[in-house]
């Protein structure tokens, strides 16, 4: 009988397909580097995932229509650039995958984004994805979170997202396409300050016994990611300090980060 | 608005300047090909143009009576962070005009590489250049094509080998029966090949170089105001210009050929003028392709240089 040549989720080992252990989560790569006109802007990347997100706003609206009289409206754009995948495929900006992942995102940050502060005014968020390895939503809201603190725009807490999906009775972190396409997955975004859950969406079929487990492993995962992120912005803020200080070195700048 | 004078123009360049360029190859590693470009970038990295490049190659079955020589398609996809005052539907309109003018140029039949069929008459390669402008701070046509050219310079052809199937022939014959077998004769020397697949190389390398490197066109925009013609210009000072003109030279051949032309903005030009304009991009497109060679090249030798030095790290040399 012919050898499986299958590639193996976690093997008895406990290694997964690209060497990981169960709980581990892939590497992070931030950069809060300024990229072109934008406000602010993140290029994450988790693993082989990487994604750019630059924020424009709070800024006048393109639409007078799309202005609500108290708070900032949020827009998100999405675009998946054709060589993302392994197969080639080109996305219109209307198709209704990549809208829906839009109004995912806009919907994690409604309850985040200070917007009560900025009345009749626009906030653009636009996701560029450059690479695709799983964890595409989990991505897209790590880094826009990033992009919007980047940006200077008043949040009440970071998001963090990471997904999670259990093979057989095992509880895995951070999964591949690969896993992704085998195993059932949620993907969780947690905000670390309270431990408040803004999204948790799942498309796959998850016994409810299990659902628990691997949500609650989401949360915590989703504190770990908050402390890189959070050195992310304390070093960038540093940079911008500096950069002050040797501009204007007789003002006094307080360093207040929390 | 009033003429741009030599000392007006920023960042003390002379006409004939370009900005800083900065070239990467290689970036997206599931492309057949990928570059990275960017011009006019400041030191902490905001501003200027950059520009995403890859491309990527599918098998497409030929139909019947079809060209069996491969097909390029090209596509331009302007990001919403390169122009984020414009609307969705002038943003599709950009992406659209970009598209055209680099699709009728790349895929002309002259600039067509050789080495895109897999099987006469069956199978051959779809090439899909796609390039995102993923910030525009001026002079995109020209940033546009560079970039293209390096993708098509980085791309790899996997290698294929034909694959026949044999059918067994049948069991013993009867011994009953005379059967007459077609013996084939020796004086037939057609070479007609009846392999039906193929199958992907496992070599050490991605495939073959893309054939046709040298022929890729690059692209020159001549701002003319009022006697004066500049090279890369700035957003405000492309908004200024009268008249720009694209012009894309191909350095395959000798003379360089002309591949195409364009007029951009509302100006007119005289034929004697633009015999002149000719004449003086053509200068200018052979340094641009020199310097852009010689950058090509210089990226070959760095990543080949980087897996030699990992694969003999790996070996303990």
């Amino acid at each position: 009988m012919a050898s499986s040549s299958r590639v193996e989720i976690l093997n008895e080992g406990g290694f997964r397909s690209d060497g990981r252990k169960q709980f581990e989560l892939r590497d992070m790569v931030i950069d809060l580097s300024q990229q072109g006109t934008a406000d602010g802007s993140a290029l994450v990347s988790h693993g082989l995932t990487q994604v750019i997100v630059s924020v424009f706003g709070p800024r006048e609206a393109k639409m007078r229509s799309q202005t609500i009289y108290d708070r900032a409206n949020i827009n998100v754009e999405l675009s998946i650039a054709s060589f993302s995948t392994g197969e080639r495929r080109k996305r219109s900006r209307g198709d209704k995958r990549i809208l829906e992942m839009a109004a995912t995102i806009k919907s994690t940050f409604e309850p985040v984004v200070q917007t009560t502060l900025y009345p009749r005014s626009q906030i653009d968020i636009f996701v560029q994805v450059l690479q695709q390895d799983g964890g595409l939503l989990q991505a897209c809201i790590n880094a826009t979170t990033l992009a919007l603190a980047s940006a200077g725009i008043p949040l009440y807490d970071f998001v963090c997202a990471v997904t999670g999906g259990v093979h057989s009775t095992s509880p895995m972190l951070d999964l591949t396409t690969l896993e992704e396409s085998d195993i059932p997955h949620v993907t969780v975004a947690t905000m670390p300050g309270s431990g408040k859950v803004t999204l948790a969406t799942m498309e796959t079929r998850l016994h409810v016994d299990r659902f628990e487990e691997i949500f609650r492993l989401a949360c915590e995962a989703g504190q770990i990611l908050h402390k890189e992120m959070r050195a992310a912005v304390r070093s960038r803020t540093g940079v911008l300090i500096s950069a002050m200080q040797s501009a204007a070195p007789r003002q006094g700048i307080k360093k207040m980060i929390r | 608005m009033s003429s741009i004078s030599k000392a007006e123009r920023s960042m003390a360049a002379l006409f004939h300047e370009f900005r800083s360029i900065a070239l990467e190859t290689g970036v997206a590693p599931l492309a057949n090909g990928s570059a990275r470009l960017h011009i006019g970038r400041n030191d902490d990295g905001s501003g200027g143009t950059e520009i995403l490049s890859a491309v990527k190659l599918e098998v497409q079955t030929v139909e019947e009576g079809g060209v069996d020589d491969g097909r390029i398609v090209c596509s331009v996809s302007c990001s919403p962070t390169a122009y984020p005052n414009l609307s969705t539907g002038a943003l599709d309109d950009l992406q659209h005009d970009l598209t055209t003018v680099l699709h009728q140029t790349l895929s002309h039949s002259s600039l067509h590489p050789s080495n895109l069929a897999i099987l006469a008459g069956k199978k051959s390669w779809l090439l899909n250049l796609d390039v995102v402008i993923l910030a525009d701070a001026g002079n995109i046509y020209d940033a546009v094509f560079m970039a293209a050219r390096a993708a098509l310079w980085d791309t790899k052809v996997p290698r294929t080998r034909s694959v026949q199937y044999k059918a067994r022939k049948s069991g013993k014959a009867s011994a009953d029966m005379d059967v007459d077998e077609e013996a084939t004769s020796g004086f037939d020397t057609r070479q007609v090949s009846t392999a039906a697949d193929f199958e992907l190389q496992d070599y050490w390398d991605e495939g073959e170089v893309l054939e046709g490197r040298d022929r890729w066109p690059v692209c020159l925009t001549l701002n003319l105001e009022s006697s004066i013609q500049f090279l890369d210009a700035n957003l405000q000072e492309e908004a200024s210009s009268p008249l720009r003109i694209l012009m894309l030279y191909s350095f395959g051949t000798s003379p360089p050929a002309l591949q195409a032309m364009r007029t951009l903005n509302q100006g007119d030009l005289t034929l004697a003028h633009i015999k002149t304009l000719i004449s003086s991009a053509e200068k200018y497109a052979s340094e641009l392709f020199k310097a852009l060679n010689a950058k090509l090249v210089e990226e070959d030798l760095r990543r080949n240089q980087k897996a030699r030095e990992r694969f003999s790290g790996r070996l303990g040399f």
